[in-house]
């Protein structure tokens, strides 16, 4: 349905995006993911036809929307990372100026307003500034002005940055709601994993303006070679088991932590009543187990070496 | 309605602070320089030396008749010192026979006494050279002033441009100053809300819906000298009518001049916009560059004593002074369009070069 083709930005004699493509079907839900500066505002501003690509193209069910941007605009709605609001006004009236662009007047401009304020749970407060309201309601409003048109295809740039849980738990549900209920298709940029690996069927992930990894969540686990990540809390520390325990064969690694240690071991070696034996005969008491699979988060730093928040 | 322009009509409604202080300030400037000045004018007299005190209170009784200068008896040196520092238009000195006057500048005030002065000397000295061939002198003079209370053609002086003689009056050549002055802040405050726009997103949200870019500079740029004229509009309105002021017979040509300076103002906004980078810059900008215009332009002073080359020059460019310049011909000489013209012309003309250079510059900006 959309696809970006080679995508290539250069600000200034610094390439912001090298060499992108990535594509969205009908009614999917995929993510963007990756840290600051990897240059996925900029993707998609390009995506959006806002911003003009140095090389590659952007296509609508085939069309290229550099050269007919009206063709994409309109059946899209963007979040913008930043608040795109006018402060001094109601959340009621910031909805009307944003529903009046898109030529709605009326009764239907009213219902659509409600319906959408009802969505982000913020209905009762629509009479009041923005200015007023907190960083989390603030956001809300952001996404609830990029829906008055019913777009097919809604861009999120970091639609949750900064904010309450509550606020957050809103955003979420709305993108699910928008997603599963209303069949919307959705780009949801973050730096946020758990977000991501909530809401979107298939995530790119990005660094220093390149796509370094796609695929659905699954494929991406799996990216990381088939190791499991055993985190052992003990009644006291000791150095002889985890010596032990070193010497075992499917067991990689052993690092000591705060109140026990952590293992790297092979997928699906069923080791645990040798692990529990080899404890209880150090008189080592284990107090729980915890099987740890790998996130999106293991996937970033295994591929770039740093965390996505750094 | 243009949404872009509701939107900022919504804004102004929410907080009209911006726009009611600066209204209340051109009204605060003018009440407190501009009064008082509109006394009737003083001119220092002294006679000269050699001349008879006695003669000279005598030319003071007569020069006295008229009604618009106020002549008064004072130190010669003080008269000059109060001419060289600007403190007065012009001092007299009289002779037996005759008269000079002494100005620093050549300014229609000084044209005012200039005429008076004459008026009466060259009536009078004729008068004295008719009395020399009567008896009963002052029986002449009854005649003579009977006899002029229905004159056969009467006289009227101009200026050498052609325009009748007028007092000059200062307060409201400042009414319009510290109004159109004033006005530059409120449409380049104004004007500058594009680019907070274009930094906070909401220009990009308006740019991908169906409203065309034409539309939305359409929206920001006439609501900006809408509010504008109506500021100007609303203070010439309260002193025309709250303060009595004379604003001359041509209020409606008057407010096409105030509309017309809007627009420019807009279109030197937009240029000074498109040269910086943030809506900060701008506000630390405009601020700064606004009051030179009026102080180069020689806004506040008396017409004439601005007679540097290079400033007189300098304040071609600046829209405030043709805008000045054609309202007081309106207002205080009742000028016409036909006279008005050039003005009007360099008005619009400075408006329409800001404008092309400065979108050119605001849309480039945009990668
Ligand atoms: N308008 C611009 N001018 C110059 N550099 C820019 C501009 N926009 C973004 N960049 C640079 O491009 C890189 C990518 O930025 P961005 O796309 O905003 O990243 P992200 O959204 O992933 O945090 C950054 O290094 C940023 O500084
Ligand atoms: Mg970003």
């Amino acid at each position: 349905m959309l696809e970006a083709m080679e995508l290539r930005k250069v600000f200034k004699g610094r390439t912001a995006v090298d060499d992108v493509s990535l594509f969205l079907d009908q009614g999917e839900s995929v993510g963007l993911l990756g840290p600051n500066g990897a240059g996925k505002s900029t993707t998609i501003s390009m995506i959006s036809s806002l911003l003009t690509p140095n090389s590659g193209d952007v296509r609508l069910n085939g069309v290229s929307i550099v050269s007919k941007p009206q063709f994409i605009r309109q059946v899209l709605g963007v979040v913008p990372q930043e608040i795109a609001l006018y402060e001094e006004l109601s959340a009621y009236e910031n909805l009307k100026f944003f529903g009046s662009i898109y030529r709605l007047k009326g009764k239907q401009l009213e219902a659509k307003i409600q319906e959408l304020l009802e969505m982000v749970g913020l209905r009762d407060r629509q009479k009041e500034l923005i200015k007023t309201y907190s960083g989390g309601m603030k956001r809300r409003i952001n996404i609830a002005a990029a829906l008055l048109h019913d777009p097919q295809i809604v861009i999120m740039d970091e639609p949750t940055v900064g904010i309450d849980p509550q606020s957050r738990n809103h955003i979420l549900e709305t993108v699910r709601l928008l997603n599963r209920e209303k069949g919307t298709t959705v780009l949801y940029t973050s730096h946020y994993m758990e977000e991501v690996e909530q809401l979107c069927s298939r995530v790119y992930i990005m660094d220093h303006g390149r796509i370094i990894a796609s695929g659905t969540t699954e494929e991406l686990r799996r990216i990381l070679s088939g190791e499991d990540t055993l985190l052992l809390k003990l009644d006291k520390p000791n150095k002889d088991l985890a010596n032990v325990l070193r010497s075992l064969a499917p067991i990689r690694h052993v690092e000591e932590t705060d109140n026990g240690l952590k293992l790297i071991i092979a997928k699906h070696s069923s080791l645990l009543s040798q692990i529990v034996q080899t404890a209880e005969s150090h008189q080592v008491e284990i107090i729980n187990i915890h099987v740890h699979t790998p996130s999106l988060e293991d996937v970033f730093l295994h591929l770039t070496g740093r965390t996505l928040r750094d | 309605m243009n949404p872009i322009f509701m939107a900022q009509w919504m804004k102004e409604k929410r907080s009209p602070i911006m726009i009611l202080a600066f209204c209340g300030l051109s009204i605060l400037a003018t009440l407190l320089f501009g009064t008082g000045s509109d006394s009737k004018m003083q001119i220092g007299v002294f006679p000269a030396e050699g001349a008879g005190d006695t003669a000279a209170e005598e030319w003071l009784d007569l020069l006295n008749k008229g009604d618009a200068v106020e002549f008064v008896m004072q130190d010669e040196l003080q008269a000059h010192s109060e001419v060289r520092e600007g403190r007065a238009d012009a001092a007299l000195q009289l002779m037996e026979n005759d008269y000079r006057i002494i100005a620093a500048i050549d300014n229609p005030n000084v044209q005012l006494v200039e005429q008076q002065v004459h008026t009466v000397f060259v009536e009078e000295l004729q008068l004295r050279a008719a009395e020399a061939y009567k008896k009963d002198t002052s029986a002449f003079r009854t005649e003579v002033e009977t006899y002029l209370k229905h004159p056969p053609i009467t006289v009227q002086s101009q200026t050498t441009e052609g325009s009748q003689l007028i007092k000059y009056n200062m307060s409201l050549q400042l009414l319009f100053t510290f109004t159109l002055f004033l006005v530059m802040f409120t449409i380049g405050f104004k004007i500058n809300s594009i680019t907070m726009e274009k930094v906070s997103g909401i220009w990009s949200r308006v740019i991908l819906s169906p409203v065309r870019k034409s539309e939305m500079y359409m929206g920001h740029l006439m609501y900006s000298a809408m509010i504008g004229f109506a500021q100007i509009a609303a203070v010439f309105l309260l002193f025309r009518y709250a303060f009595g002021f004379n604003l001359g017979d041509q209020f409606g040509m008057l407010l096409l001049i105030a509309a017309m300076y809007s627009m420019t103002i807009v279109a030197l906004s937009m240029l000074l916009t498109g040269m910086v980078r943030t809506p900060e810059q701008f506000n630390a900008v405009f601020p700064s560059v606004i009051p030179i215009m009026p102080l180069l332009s020689g806004a506040y002073m008396p017409p004439g004593t601005i007679t540097n080359e290079f400033l007189l020059t300098i304040s071609e460019l600046f829209p405030l002074k043709h805008a000045l310049d054609a309202m007081i011909d309106i207002a205080i000489y009742n000028a016409g369009w036909p006279d008005v013209f050039l003005s009007v012309a360099k008005l619009c003309m400075i408006g329409v070069i800001c404008m092309g250079i400065g979108i050119n510059l605001m849309e480039r900006r945009r990668v």
